[in-house]
């Protein structure tokens, strides 16, 4: 698909939504595993306006793109943003999953569910861009 | 996608039926709605989710803000929500703080 470039910031992610969720229906991507990997393109999508972006008092672009394989759908967001990787950041445990409403911390659930939703994710950084990298695994379809 | 929030106050019972994508875009309309109930007394929040096709976790986060807002003796019920949305609510521990049901009778 065509990459798709777009300005930073929260009002972009319905669009970034409606590209990701273009590219799972041409993968044919079972509705779990397609709304799995939305959800991460948004997680990520907002981390990178809110953290790389806003408060940083920054202003650019967010460009998303999808390559699909017999194999596999490959979604990419890209940005110029402060550098953050999502991984270097610790996850909560199940300790925090099972604390009250009222006894957790704001925050720190969206890279998780990066994580839980997608088959592969990777974040590298070349020269002053961000790239964050959502892999999903194409089923082959089983035989009636 | 869009959303909305709608709120209706039936005997201290806040009812918000939630339409469309929760998003961060969209969070701050569904914290607002949570402050009008609070300012309301609300003794119970029902989370009417049919038609909610997208729950990120902003919105997660607005209903931990709902519970300090409103108060830890104030349940919290989901009803009605789609399989993917329960499942994040579900996959971050919520419904150990919230009741998830399908459907819901004032009692």
């Amino acid at each position: 698909m065509e990459p798709l470039s777009l300005p930073a910031k929260l009002d972009s992610l319905e669009e970034i939504g409606k590209y990701v969720v273009r590219a799972t229906t041409e993968a044919k991507l079972a509705t779990k595993a397609a709304y799995g990997l939305r959800l991460a393109v948004d997680e990520i999508a907002t981390n990178i306006v809110t953290h790389g972006y806003q408060e940083a008092g920054r202003c650019g672009e967010v460009t998303v793109s999808a390559a699909l394989t017999d194999s596999s759908l490959t979604v990419v967001l890209e940005d110029g943003g402060l550098p953050f990787d999502p991984l270097s950041h610790p996850l909560p445990g199940e300790e925090y999953l099972s604390l009250p409403l009222e006894d957790r911390p704001i925050g720190g659930l969206g890279i998780f569910l990066v994580l839980k939703g997608v088959d592969a994710f990777r974040y590298e950084r070349d020269r002053d861009q961000n790239r964050n990298i959502f892999v999903m695994n194409r089923t082959p379809d089983l035989p009636a | 996608m869009g959303f909305d929030a709608q709120l209706q106050m039936t005997g201290g019972v806040a009812k918000i039926t939630l339409t469309g994508s929760l998003d961060a875009a969209s969070a701050p309309l569904f914290r607002e709605v949570i402050e009008r109930a609070a300012a309301q007394r609300a003794g119970k929040l029902v989370l009417f989710l049919e038609n909610l096709d997208f729950l990120a976790s902003a919105g997660l986060q607005v209903l931990i803000f709902a519970k300090r807002t409103l108060g830890v003796n104030v349940d919290i019920y989901a009803i009605g929500g789609q399989g993917p949305v329960l499942g994040t609510l579900e996959m971050s521990g919520f419904h150990h703080s919230i009741y998830i049901q399908d459907s819901f009778a004032d009692a």
